[in-house]
């Protein structure tokens, strides 16, 4: 779209390599070994206890690998990634009340971004979510979808390459939680960033990806990296009625199962075992 | 009598609380005037209330009212900033904490009025020693506040900012002081009430005849006077309520956005 004409860096790709992490006795992740390719969407769907957020936390660099290291863009990550933005699951707690929403997406700007360009690009990024006209709101005093558009909104004003969400859409309501599906795809597009979702909600791993890693309980491998080739844009309804859509969705709700083998193993097993 | 019902509305409050003191007054001024309670230097509330009135009219008197407003405000701003400070600091990090706690454990029984006389000994004469305190006594609610609201920062908050490359030390000023602000506040808030009583009692205790307490001294060396040591009883007891009315006033405009905080 031709209002958004800032320069922005290419996307970021990520490689995870033999990750691990064990608290004290406790092995969460046994073995964790995937890449996440720049510019696409790559969904972690896996069981609750799966360790799904540990992994998100070792990404983000907000806590280290036992063993293993996580690769930015070719590099080992010291630290949280420059280009990596997070959106957390429980917007009314990552989101500053005492802020007011231009305040809040401003807030990762104020290192050496001149006061006109901070101006710009929060007003940008409201837009971009569809929260024109909202910035002298205090999050608390708006829904819980337009609160998470927000948390959004502050991601995306830093301009990252890569944008990390940790279930984003585990709090709002359904009808909610599908227009901020749609609007992520739209923005993944249109801005040309790398997207991880963590989530437990299957229909949502399918309909967002381009990748799904399907992780196994704890202590977590992954279980197969499946690729999705849904066209896109995509929709809620038509997407949904796809023979490959229904297809995955069953593929990856037999893994978290345990009730089959993986694809690429035995290709013809999936479609045998009834749901 | 209704015991659960709707908020009731600003208004019906004040007039409610008014009709109490009113009330409470009216009894008082009956019992003593049926002679239903006799003795001498009883405060007859009418009398009290006329002693009052007499007193606002006094330029000395309201130079002791602000003596004591002064001397409360030190105090109150002294132990603001150590309570805070300090109290922030033992929230936020362990070290601190475990650096720190055994001792405020040990400190914090001692009563205020009782190290007074030490002070004057310490420091001197003047408004200091009163001052300091009232800021000893101020200083633990306002600790134990800002403590606690460093540490209960919410981690979600935290680890926010940290995948915003705030620093550490721009968690601790951009993060954590914000957010602990409005319980910092209502630990002075608290502190504010109580010394206002302190400083009337070190003035009294400490007594070289300044301040409302001051003042109180050396009226009740008369016994002729005791209607006057009553009003400026009176005249403290409505100056807490000011107080406090101003602090509430002024954490409604500050901290309004405590609403938004997480459950």
């Amino acid at each position: 779209m031709t209002e958004h004409t800032t320069e922005r860096t290419a996307p970021a790709s990520l490689e995870l390599e033999a990750i691990s992490k064990v608290y004290g006795v406790t092995r969460a992740i046994d073995e964790i070994n995937a890449q996440v390719p720049a510019g696409e969407v790559t969904v972690i769907v896996g069981p609750s206890g799966a360790g799904k957020t540990t992994l998100l936390r070792i990404i983000s660099g907000l806590d280290t690998p036992t063993t293993g290291r996580v690769l930015f863009d070719g590099s080992p990550i010291k630290g949280v990634p420059d280009g990596l933005a997070m959106v957390f699951q429980d917007y009314s707690r990552s989101l500053f009340p005492w802020m007011r929403v231009e305040d809040n997406v401003a807030f990762p700007l104020r290192r050496g971004v001149e006061k006109a360009e901070r101006r710009r690009r929060v007003l940008e990024a409201l837009q971009a979510v569809g929260l024109e006209g909202k910035e002298r709101l205090y999050p608390w005093q708006m829904s819980g979808g337009m609160q998470q558009r927000v948390a959004i909104a502050r991601a995306l004003a830093c301009h990252p390459r890569l944008l990390v969400m940790d279930e984003p859409y585990a709090s709002v309501d359904a009808q909610t939680r599908a227009e901020l599906e749609d609007l992520l795809l739209e923005i993944q597009t249109r801005l040309n960033v790398t997207v991880l979702v963590v989530t437990h909600d299957i229909d949502e791993s399918v309909y967002l990806a381009d990748n799904i890693i399907v992780m196994s309980k704890a202590p977590s491998t992954v279980q197969e990296v499946i690729r999705v080739g849904l066209a896109r844009p995509r929709d809620q309804i038509a997407t949904k009625e796809e023979p490959e859509f229904v297809h995955a969705r069953a593929h990856v709700l037999r893994l978290l199962r345990g009730e089959a083998e993986p694809e690429a193993a035995t290709p013809d097993d999936t479609l045998e075992v009834g749901v | 009598m209704q015991l659960i019902h709707e908020p009731l509305s600003r208004r019906s409050e004040v007039v409610l609380g008014v009709a109490g003191v009113l009330g409470s007054a009216l009894v008082l001024e009956l019992l003593i005037r049926l002679e239903i309670v006799t003795g001498s230097g009883l405060p007859l509330p009418s009398a009290v209330a006329d002693q009052a009135r007499g007193l606002l009219g006094d330029v000395d008197f309201w130079s002791q009212i602000l003596y004591t407003l002064r001397e409360w405000m030190l105090g109150l701003a002294i132990a603001s900033v150590a309570g805070v400070v300090l109290g922030g600091l033992m929230g936020a990090s362990r070290t601190v904490f475990k650096l720190f706690a055994l001792t405020v454990e040990i400190l914090r029984p001692l009563p205020a009025i009782a190290v007074g006389p030490l002070l004057v000994l310490l420091i001197g004469d003047g408004m200091l020693p009163l001052a300091v305190t009232v800021a000893i006594a101020c200083t633990w609610p306002i600790l134990f506040n800002s403590m606690y609201a460093a540490k209960a920062v919410d981690p979600v908050a935290i680890q926010t900012a940290r995948t915003l490359h705030v620093s550490p030390l721009g968690i601790l000023t951009r993060i954590r002081l914000p957010a602990a602000l409005p319980f910092m506040f209502t630990g002075i808030r608290v502190a504010a009430s109580i010394g206002l009583i302190v400083a009337v009692s070190a003035e009294l205790l400490l007594g070289n005849g300044v301040g409302i307490g001051g003042y109180i001294l050396l009226a009740s060396t008369s016994a002729s006077n005791l209607d006057a040591v009553y009003a400026a009883t009176l005249v403290a007891g409505v100056m807490g309520v000011l107080v406090s009315v101003l602090f509430a006033v002024a954490d409604r405009l500050l901290f309004g956005w405590k609403a938004g905080l997480a459950p």
